[in-house]
Formats: C-alpha cells, structure tokens, sequence
C-alpha cells in the first residue's frame, strides 16, 4: 500500500480489538485485582493479599478438585487420541457408507455435552436408570450400583463418557492428517518389501505428529475446563467428589466469596497455561 | 485371509457406529413412556408410544422460549464475529502495522484460554452495563470468546489471497472497508463456513456461561432452560425430562444432517489450517 498515507484499512482491526479488550482483557486483569480482596460480591472489598491463595491451598476440597481436574483432563486426552486415532484408522479405506458411519460418529459431539450428561444420568443411575432394568431383565447382577458407587468408577464413568462424546471430533483431525500423507509414499515402500506395521511405524506416525500434537493439546485444554458434563452427570457428587475446578468457581461465586472465586480461575489459568505454553514451544520449535 | 479381515473391520465400525446412536435410541424409548410404566415388567425395548410426554414437556418447560433465544444468540454472535473478526482478519493480513501486530499476537496467545477463567469479574462489568439477562449482553460474551478463533481462519485465509485482487480496487479509490466487503469477503466464503462450523454449536450450547448470564426465565438459552426444569423436578418424572432433552436436540441434529457435507469438509480444511 502507499507509504506516508494512512488509510482507514489499516484500522479495521479495532472493532475486534475494543471487543476483546473490554469483555476478556479487562476482566482478566481486574481478576487479578480481585483475587486479593476478600470481596463478597455486594459489599465493599477490602485488600488482603494473598491470603485467598493460601486458602484454598490448605482447603481439603479445593486441593481434591484439582486432582479431579487433573485425573479427568490426563486420562479423557490419552483415552480420546488413543480411540480417535483408532478410528480414524477403521475409517481411513474406502468402503461403502463410509460419509454415513463419518457423521454418526461424529454426532455425538455436536449436541450439549450437558444434555448428554442428563442422557447418561438417566442410563445409569443405580436403582432406577434404565441399564439397572436392563441388567434386571437379562438376569445379570446389577452394575450400575457397583460404577456409580465409588469415586475411582465415577470418575472412570465421566472420563469414558467424555471419550465417547468427543472421539468423532479427534477423529477427524486424525483423519485429515492421514489424507494428508501421499499414498505413493506408502505404495512406495511396500513395493521395497516393508510390512504393513512397519509403514506404520515409520511413516505414517512420524508424519502424523501435528495431529497428535493438536488433538493433545486441544483435548488437555478442553477437559482442564470440563463443566457441563460433571454438573448433568453427577452434580459433582456424591459430596463434592467429581467436583471439576470449574463447578467450584461458580460455586464459591455464588456462595457470595467472589473474591475467592476469582483467585481460583488465576490458579485454573495457571494449570491450563502449562500445556498452552508447550504447544507454543512445540509449534515455534517446528517453524 | 484378507476376506476375514474386511468382515472384521466392517463389524467393527457397525459396532461403534451403534454404541454411537444407542444412547439416542434410549433417549427415545424413556421419552415415550408413561410415568405409570415399570420397567420390571415387559419388553425394556418397547415403550408405550405415550407422545403425550412430548406434549408436557413443551409446555412445561419453556423450552421453546430458550430455542429462540438460542437460535438469537448463535446468530447475532456469528454475525457479530465474522464482520468484526473479517475486518480484523483482513486489516492484519494486509496492514502490518505495530498495531495490528499487537492485535494479533494478542488474540492468538488468548486463543486457547477457557471462559470460565474470567466470568466472574466478568459479571461485575456485565452488571454495570446493565448486560446481565440480556440476550445482546449473552451475544458480546460469546462474540468475544469466538473472536481468537475468526481472527486467525480470515487471517490466515485472507493471506493467501493475492496481493493484485484488493489492489486494483484500491487504486479506484475503493477504501479499505468498502475493498474487504465488496471483493474480499465474497472471496473467503470457505473460510466464514469454516468458522461457523467450528464456533456454531458451541454457541448454541453454551453453559458455562448461560448459567452466570441468563438467569432469567425469559432470557434462558437451551442449556439453561434444561438445567432449571431439571432442578425443579428433582430426579422425578423421568419421561418428561427425557422428552424435553429429545426436544431440545432435534433443531441440531437437523441443521447437522442437512449440512453434513459441508461440515465435514469444513472440519477437514479447519484441521488442516490449524
């Protein structure tokens, strides 16, 4: 464009920007403000430090939600990459209705993950959902009391629901990056006299490491903000067992420690900061 | 040998493509039942075609209210992001200037930040905009979640483009704003249905911050609405809140069925980019 002349084009960006500024800078940084005061939400707020981190470092239940959190966001990422990955594997060849079994998959993932947590609430509640029927009428022992009973088979129950909503989506990333291999490569070295597995291992692997890296990355993050789900499922129970980071900031929000609330997003922000500044790193180290 | 392999494979996928749809089919068969039914008894896969339900559940529930104020809230956030992120995208891709660079950088390094981190100073300032339970209110705080993710599809998109096609225009003394409307966006269609692919059903099924922003009862979004009903009824009446999920997934898996090709390629080139 023309040198020494300001155009109005250059500042298209600004819409965007004031936007941005206003609703997530601003209150990302007054959060941050907030988080040492021990305001109520009503009343005026007076400073006091960081006291509200040392709180919740010595609450038990805070403490327990961030292993919740964690548990949940590790084992949903291996568990989505490790199915999505498989699939995407299945669904690679060609085969007839190959577009229809692609937007089945996938379907899950388009719909609330709150209403698929109601949908899974009432299959498994013990006593009364419909899989504790199902088991009734098979003549099996009832399986839903012994899942929803104990904090590890809860916590396994979110998490394979979770990979259930989500592998369609990790699916077709992984799908787009097989695609995205040239066959004659493949072709190529099966005409050398290379195994099937051995084409796997040494080029369709090496070559898949974007997605791998994308899907991680986005899986990680998604699930260290896991909500919706937890709260349709389980309610973050029984007690406050599969509580999510998450619930417990809206939680400590409305019981009126907003204060509080927000020193436990700065801590939230922190943890997800850790894989986001990996993936950079990664991304910067590719380029 | 490879026969057993293919028939192998091709159970596999049937058996998936089942464990993907039999939650929907369970759905179904609690939607139509009778609250008098018990399970002890009879065929568990055969309801009793009670459709009455689908009749409560509407009724009761507002259900239909929250589709409108979801299907408002999707369309005015998309539309709000792809001219706001359009600009922006093209203003970056085209202008390096300090600013724009700034802007940029900005938006990337919060791509990946959730919402929950910021919504409750969030709420603060939504208050005193007197923004709260508001749907306009509801559509800036998604716009703005969605904007990090249209700023880089049209940025990287409108990058692409050839410097020629806005320069031309340019030199006939076309500005910038009137160039990025009249021969860019026509242009980057691709990249807008990438976005709404990509951002639309979130929107629609916002949470997280539905239930710090649409409290009430006339403003409630889908998911909103569905968690209030529930609440009320406190674990009873099961087929009529079953009814009610089934309801409020039909308007997306429609919209899903009837553009599945387009999402599905949308989704490919969306992976791809990133």
């Amino acid at each position: 464009m023309k040198k020494g002349k300001i155009c109005i084009g250059q500042f298209m960006s600004l819409p965007a920007f004031l936007l941005f500024a206003l609703f997530f800078v601003y209150p990302l940084l007054k959060g941050i403000g907030m988080s040492l005061t021990d305001w109520d939400g009503m009343g005026t707020a007076s400073f006091i430090g960081l006291q509200n981190f040392m709180d919740f470092f010595s609450d038990e239940r805070a403490i327990h939600d961030i292993g919740t959190t964690l548990i949940f966001a590790v084992f949903s990422a291996f568990l989505l990459n490790v199915t999505g990955l498989c699939y995407a594997l299945l669904m690679n060849s060609r085969f007839r209705g190959q577009g229809i079994a692609r937007v089945i998959i996938y379907l899950p993932a388009i719909i609330s993950p709150l209403i698929m947590g109601y949908i899974w609430y009432f299959l498994l509640q013990p006593g009364r959902g419909y899989l504790h029927y199902a088991f009734l009428q098979l003549g099996l022992p009832d399986l839903t009391a012994s899942w929803m009973g104990s904090y590890r088979t809860i916590m396994l129950v979110l998490i394979l629901v979770n990979v259930w909503q989500y592998s369609g989506m990790t699916m077709i990333i992984y799908l787009a990056g097989l695609q995205a291999i040239p066959a004659e490569l493949t072709e190529a070295a099966r005409i050398d006299g290379a195994g099937r597995w051995q084409c796997f291992r040494n080029i369709t692997v090496p070559l898949l490491k974007p997605s791998v890296r994308i899907n991680v990355v986005t899986n990680i993050i998604g699930s260290l903000s896991v909500f919706d789900i937890i709260m349709s499922l389980t309610q973050g129970g029984p007690g406050y067992s599969t509580e999510s980071l998450s619930i417990y900031i809206m939680r400590m929000c409305y019981g009126s420690k907003t204060g509080y609330s927000t020193a436990v997003a700065l801590i939230l922000f922190l943890i997800i900061l850790v894989p986001v500044l990996i993936s950079m790193r990664l991304t910067r180290a590719k380029e | 040998m490879k026969r057993i392999l293919k028939i192998i494979k091709g159970a596999l996928i049937l058996l998936i493509c089942l464990s993907c749809l039999l939650p929907f089919f369970i759905l179904l068969i609690l939607a139509l039942n009778s609250s008098r039914r018990v399970f002890y008894e009879g065929n568990i896969f055969i309801p009793d075609f009670y459709w009455q339900n689908f009749l409560d559940a509407w009724n009761k529930s507002r259900i239909g209210t929250a589709m409108i104020n979801s299907a408002v809230i999707t369309a005015g956030a998309l539309i709000l992001t792809i001219a706001a992120g359009g600009m922006a995208g093209y203003a970056i891709a085209r202008y390096k200037t300090r600013f724009n660079k700034l802007v940029f950088g900005l938006l990337l390094s919060c791509m990946m930040i959730p919402g929950i981190i910021n919504t409750v100073p969030l709420y603060t300032l939504m208050r005193r905009l007197h923004a709260v339970n508001t749907l306009w209110g509801m559509v800036l705080v998604c716009s703005t979640l969605a904007m990090p993710s249209a700023v880089f599809i049209f940025t990287t998109f409108i990058e692409a483009l050839p410097k020629d096609l806005d320069e031309a225009a340019a030199i006939d003394g076309c500005t910038g704003i009137a160039v990025f409307w009249k021969i860019i966006f026509p242009v980057i269609r691709p990249a807008t249905a990438s976005f709404v692919i990509l951002n639309g059903f979130g929107i629609w099924n916002n949470y997280a911050q539905a239930t710090f922003f649409l409290q009430s009862r006339s403003k409630q979004n889908i998911p909103q609405a569905l968690s209030v009903f529930f609440q009320q009824f406190g674990g009873a009446e099961w087929n009529i809140m079953a009814a009610t999920s089934a309801i409020a997934i039909v308007p997306v898996v429609i919209v899903f069925l009837i553009f599945q090709k387009q999402f599905m390629k949308g989704l490919t080139d969306g992976a791809l980019k990133g």
